[in-house]
């Protein structure tokens, strides 16, 4: 019998893993995504022992939605990384019960978005998209990108970051607009950097 | 570019940043029932996002957390619901 093909089309590998038990797409599916989700709760809960711990959390729930995944509501990256950044939120928001609300000054100055040169541990292999991306995102300014981070990687509504940075309600939406806009300028460039 | 659709553009970057609030998400899903053209807007956003939040330098995974996923998975499976939908599924 000829063996099947393997997908290498990340939704078809999403469709594999809700259709097949065999456990072949989950395991592709983690060597392409894994390395990333780590790095991004790394980020945003600066500790490795508890990222590690979640990143076992965050793939076991994409195996589960596998099947719900609908790709006409975001690309499989943005699927994977909801997932990751949910499961990093409510850790953070655990933490913030036992320990106070200090994330924010703890995200700014221990990461933020930044290269992470240096490291033993960063892998080499996806430099080239990671520099492409990088350099994407200097072109948001130091505003835009304040804004981005407290609402993305620390789960602020509008309300809470102009509390924060003593703003309007809505300058804060402008600026989140307006970032979000000059990353979705971006898009052409990162689509090109993916395939390149 | 209409005010209906700069409103939606301004929620769905909103939802996107993850800084909507519960009535923002239910004035966007309101929006999208009437005009589902403006999904569009949101998808681009979310992937925008996304590739943000996966442009930091990947970091190497332990060698034992796939088997601990598998291990967890395989819990799940044999868990009580799972058990009953494959004894419900039985010819």
């Amino acid at each position: 019998m000829m063996a099947e093909a393997k997908p290498t089309d990340p939704i078809d590998l999403v469709a594999a893993m809700a259709a097949d038990d065999s456990g072949a797409p989950l395991k592709e599916f983690y060597a392409l995504y894994a390395s990333t989700v780590l790095a991004l709760l790394m980020k945003m809960l600066g500790s490795r022992a508890e990222a590690e711990e979640i990143l076992q959390d965050v793939f076991v729930e994409l195996w589960r939605r596998a099947s719900q995944y609908d790709s006409s509501r975001g690309g499989v990256v943005a699927w994977v990384v909801t997932v990751a950044r949910s499961r990093a939120l409510d850790a953070l928001r655990a933490r913030s019960r036992r320990y106070g609300n200090n994330q924010q000054q703890f995200f700014s100055d221990r990461h933020g978005i930044r290269t992470d040169g240096g490291r033993p541990d960063v892998l080499v292999s996806s430099t080239r998209w990671h520099q492409a991306l990088r350099q994407a995102f200097q072109r948001l300014s130091e505003d835009q990108r304040s804004v981005l981070e407290l609402s993305y990687f620390l789960g602020m509504s509008h309300g809470q970051i102009a509390e924060t940075l003593n703003l309007p309600v809505g300058t804060v939406k402008s600026r989140i607009l307006a970032g979000m806009r000059e990353l979705r300028t971006m898009l052409p460039i990162i689509h090109r950097s993916m395939v390149a | 570019m209409s005010d209906e659709k700069e409103r939606a553009e301004l929620l769905a970057a909103l939802h996107a940043a993850g800084a909507a609030s519960d009535e923002d998400e239910t004035e966007l899903r309101a929006l999208l029932e009437a005009d589902p053209s403006l999904e569009k807007i949101v998808k681009d956003f979310q992937d925008s996002i996304a590739a943000l939040a996966s442009s930091f330098d990947p970091l190497e995974t332990p060698p034992k957390t796939f088997a601990q996923i598998q291990k967890k998975i395989a819990r799940e499976r044999g868990g009580f619901f799972s058990r009953l939908r494959s004894w419900f599924s039985k010819p």
